[in-house]
């Protein structure tokens, strides 16, 4: 064998490189989904949780810094073995390899629950950032769970939904579907409403886990429909967005440019804002069924986050790199701020407004992207960059 | 860029599987054979230009052994050489080049319209181009190969790899590795690799002319069937059911009755004329060219 690599180093650095490129051919991203944002509370403190890949971090709301983690006796900072302070992350690496896509969700002031990639649910003490236990689970989860009255309702990326008592970590039921749940279930007049990609949309009964009913949406559904006026808004990807009684029955139906992805937002007007992954953003009057008010596209790629509104604008980030602010009234382009190197801003937006648990005095738009340099993006709501929490 | 070649693969994925049932691993197969079948006549022309060069090597060595001290002789003797039979020593690889991106649209093709998660489907959202598609995402990825057994043969998740998959799964990579090396050993046979490289072995045993050539085949013969073996085991397992397609429609192609028929469709002719033999006078510049005349059979 020596001999032979010996006479014909060629033929074996080309089958080495053939052997180096040939998975690089496969292509696109071998990623599973962008990161999560929420806020969490403990000891009368709000973070922001921030939950993608290999971390969870939690990040102080005023200047984007990783949060420390305090002794709860004498709330002196905790330290490493080399004196640095000791911050509130949690590193898949030192899971069994974990990847997060959801939230972690609080159970109390020292203990959270954090669903990972890698089927398994992690209790993991909250002041030490360390795990106590973890639970196996069905499926891959990629969408933050619910919890309501000590059960957590738990939806798999390959289908199905479980609900787990928290007390002992035992599977209540399990709700079947055809395709996966990517959205956070949602809570309506005692249903769980669930979106699937099996292009239904279900109501189940959250005690038994049986269904309500089931309604067929033409495509994929993949968001969390916004609940407002006891009607459930929520998009497909059969490039419609309807409007939908809480007994199931669609009452008006409205055609976009493409995919509905993100969670639409509303107005105090009742006026809904939808974006579509052709860079469209569309407002509609829900008085007398879903009526445009205006439609224009805004983003040169598509929009998957749902937008925001606040005051007289309305918000949203593309795949393009940049963040939009938009006249609510008839949609004009008012600003753009295009993030460093263009990062696929994918993640859901959040709107953070002053607050003492926040401890911040202005209005905070954080906006996610998928680049490691700038992975959560603070804006004052006028575009102005507050600041960028790297990885 | 790359998009230009790899959107309309992916559309017409996901129209076969609108048309043929809802069955990804059927749209797989069709698709497949569809650009292999379209892609023969650049397979032939690669396929001939390699038979040539094997045609010529005798006389190539000759000129070698010839002008071993003249580079630049050799170098003229030998473009002469290649320019009355017609012959571009690149040739066969202007064919490969153009398949290159084809197959591996084709490939990331199956990857792309498999979308397991939310970021592939991300993606997939710019990539159908006909309108009505969108009604089919995400498309069915769970396949049994006899829906009666399923007891048996439970479903196979077509995007995650054999190891993952049950345990019959692992029939693909094997496949795959046989599949490999029947199409590899096809190939060598058809451009007449395998003889030559026998020629070769049965000579000084240094190196000879278009040794390197017929080395790469060899080598190829044995390591591309465990490599692709090898990818087959950590990819999806509709990457596996592409790679089998493809080389069993190699076997047909480069077998000689596979052959006969493609190129009875593609109106081709292979050439089996002989090389034509270029003489040229002792330390002169290539000056007159004389067709070599066949040797009639010795009796015995």
């Amino acid at each position: 064998m020596s001999s032979y690599i010996r006479r014909r180093p060629g033929v074996i650095l080309l089958l080495t490189l053939m052997l180096l490129t040939l998975p690089a051919c496969v292509g696109g991203r071998i990623g599973v989904s962008w990161p999560a944002v929420g806020l969490i509370d403990f000891n009368g403190e709000t973070h922001i949780a921030l939950a993608y890949n290999n971390d969870v971090t939690l990040l102080t709301p005023s200047n984007g810094a990783p949060a420390r983690l305090l002794n709860p006796l004498n709330g002196d900072v905790l330290r490493d073995k080399d004196n640095n302070p000791r911050t509130w992350a949690l590193r898949g690496s030192e899971n069994e390899g974990a990847q997060f896509h959801t939230l972690p969700v609080r159970i109390d002031d020292e203990t959270v629950v954090i669903a990972a990639h890698n089927r398994r649910l992690l209790r993991v003490d909250s002041v030490l950032v360390e795990v106590q236990r973890s639970f196996p689970l069905a499926d891959k989860v990629v969408a933050s769970p619910l919890k309501l009255d000590g059960v957590l309702y738990l939806p798999y990326q390959n289908g199905g939904l479980s609900a787990i008592s928290l007390e002992d970590y035992r599977e209540l039921w399990r709700f079947p579907t055809e395709a996966g749940i990517w959205a956070q279930p949602l809570l309506a007049d005692d249903m769980l409403i669930l979106s699937s990609i099996d292009h239904f949309l279900y109501a189940i009964d959250r005690s038994t886990g049986q269904r309500i009913w089931a309604l067929d949406l033409g495509g994929a559904v993949a968001s969390t429909p916004l609940l407002a006026n006891d009607r459930l808004y929520v998009g497909s990807f059969n490039k419609s967005f309807f409007e939908i009684s809480l007994d199931g029955v669609i009452l008006s139906e409205y055609a976009t440019q493409n995919w509905v992805w993100g969670t639409p937002a509303i107005d105090a007007e009742g006026i809904i804002y939808v974006a579509d992954l052709s860079g469209y953003v569309h407002a509609l009057d829900t008085s007398g069924g879903l009526r445009e008010r205006w439609s224009a596209q805004i983003a040169e790629r598509g929009i998957r986050a749902g937008p925001l509104v606040y005051g007289e604008r309305v918000i949203v980030a593309s795949r393009d790199g940049k963040v939009y602010w938009l006249d609510r009234f008839d949609g004009e382009l008012i600003n753009a701020r295009e993030i460093d190197d263009r990062p696929e801003l994918l993640g859901d937006m959040m709107l953070l407004k002053p607050s003492e648990t926040l401890a911040i005095d202005e209005p905070l738009l954080l906006v996610t992207s998928v680049h490691d340099a700038r992975l959560l993006i603070a804006f004052g709501v006028d575009g102005r960059q507050t600041w960028v929490y790297p990885r | 860029m790359w998009d230009l070649i790899l959107n309309p693969f992916v559309t017409i994925l996901a129209w076969l599987y609108a048309a043929l049932n809802q069955d990804i691993v059927l749209a797989i197969v069709v698709l497949t054979v569809i650009i292999r079948v379209l892609t023969f006549p650049l397979f032939a022309k690669q396929q001939e230009s390699s038979k040539k060069m094997q045609q010529i090597q005798p006389q190539l060595k000759k000129l070698q052994e010839k002008y071993k001290n003249d580079k630049e002789k050799l170098s003229q003797a030998q473009m002469k050489l290649y320019r009355e039979n017609k012959v571009n020593p690149a040739g066969g690889c202007f064919p490969m080049v153009i398949q290159f991106p084809i197959l591996i649209g084709l490939y990331q093709a199956i990857f792309f319209a498999l979308a397991a998660t939310p970021f592939q489907l991300v993606d997939l959202s710019e990539r159908l181009l006909i309108p009505g598609l969108d009604s089919l995402i995400p498309l069915q990825r769970m396949w049994t190969p006899i829906p009666q057994l399923v007891s048996v043969l439970p479903e196979l998740d077509l995007t995650l790899a054999p190891t993952e998959n049950p345990h019959y799964a692992l029939i693909l990579p094997l496949l795959v590795l046989i599949t490999t090396w029947g199409q590899q050993k096809l190939t060598m046979s058809a451009t007449g690799q395998a003889k030559s490289n026998k020629d070769d072995d049965d000579d000084d045993g240094g190196a000879p002319a278009g040794g390197q050539a017929a080395a790469m085949t060899k080598s190829m013969t044995t390591i591309m069937p465990i490599m692709f073996g090898f990818f087959s085991l950590s990819f999806s397992v509709g990457l596996s059911i592409y790679f089998v397609t493809s080389n069993l429609i190699g076997v047909v192609q480069y077998s000689p009755q596979g052959k006969r028929v493609l190129e009875r469709v593609f109106r081709r002719k292979s050439s089996d004329a002989p090389p034509v033999e270029v003489i040229f006078e002792d330390d002169e510049p290539p000056a007159k060219t004389r067709k070599r005349k066949k040797k009639k059979p010795r009796k015995k």
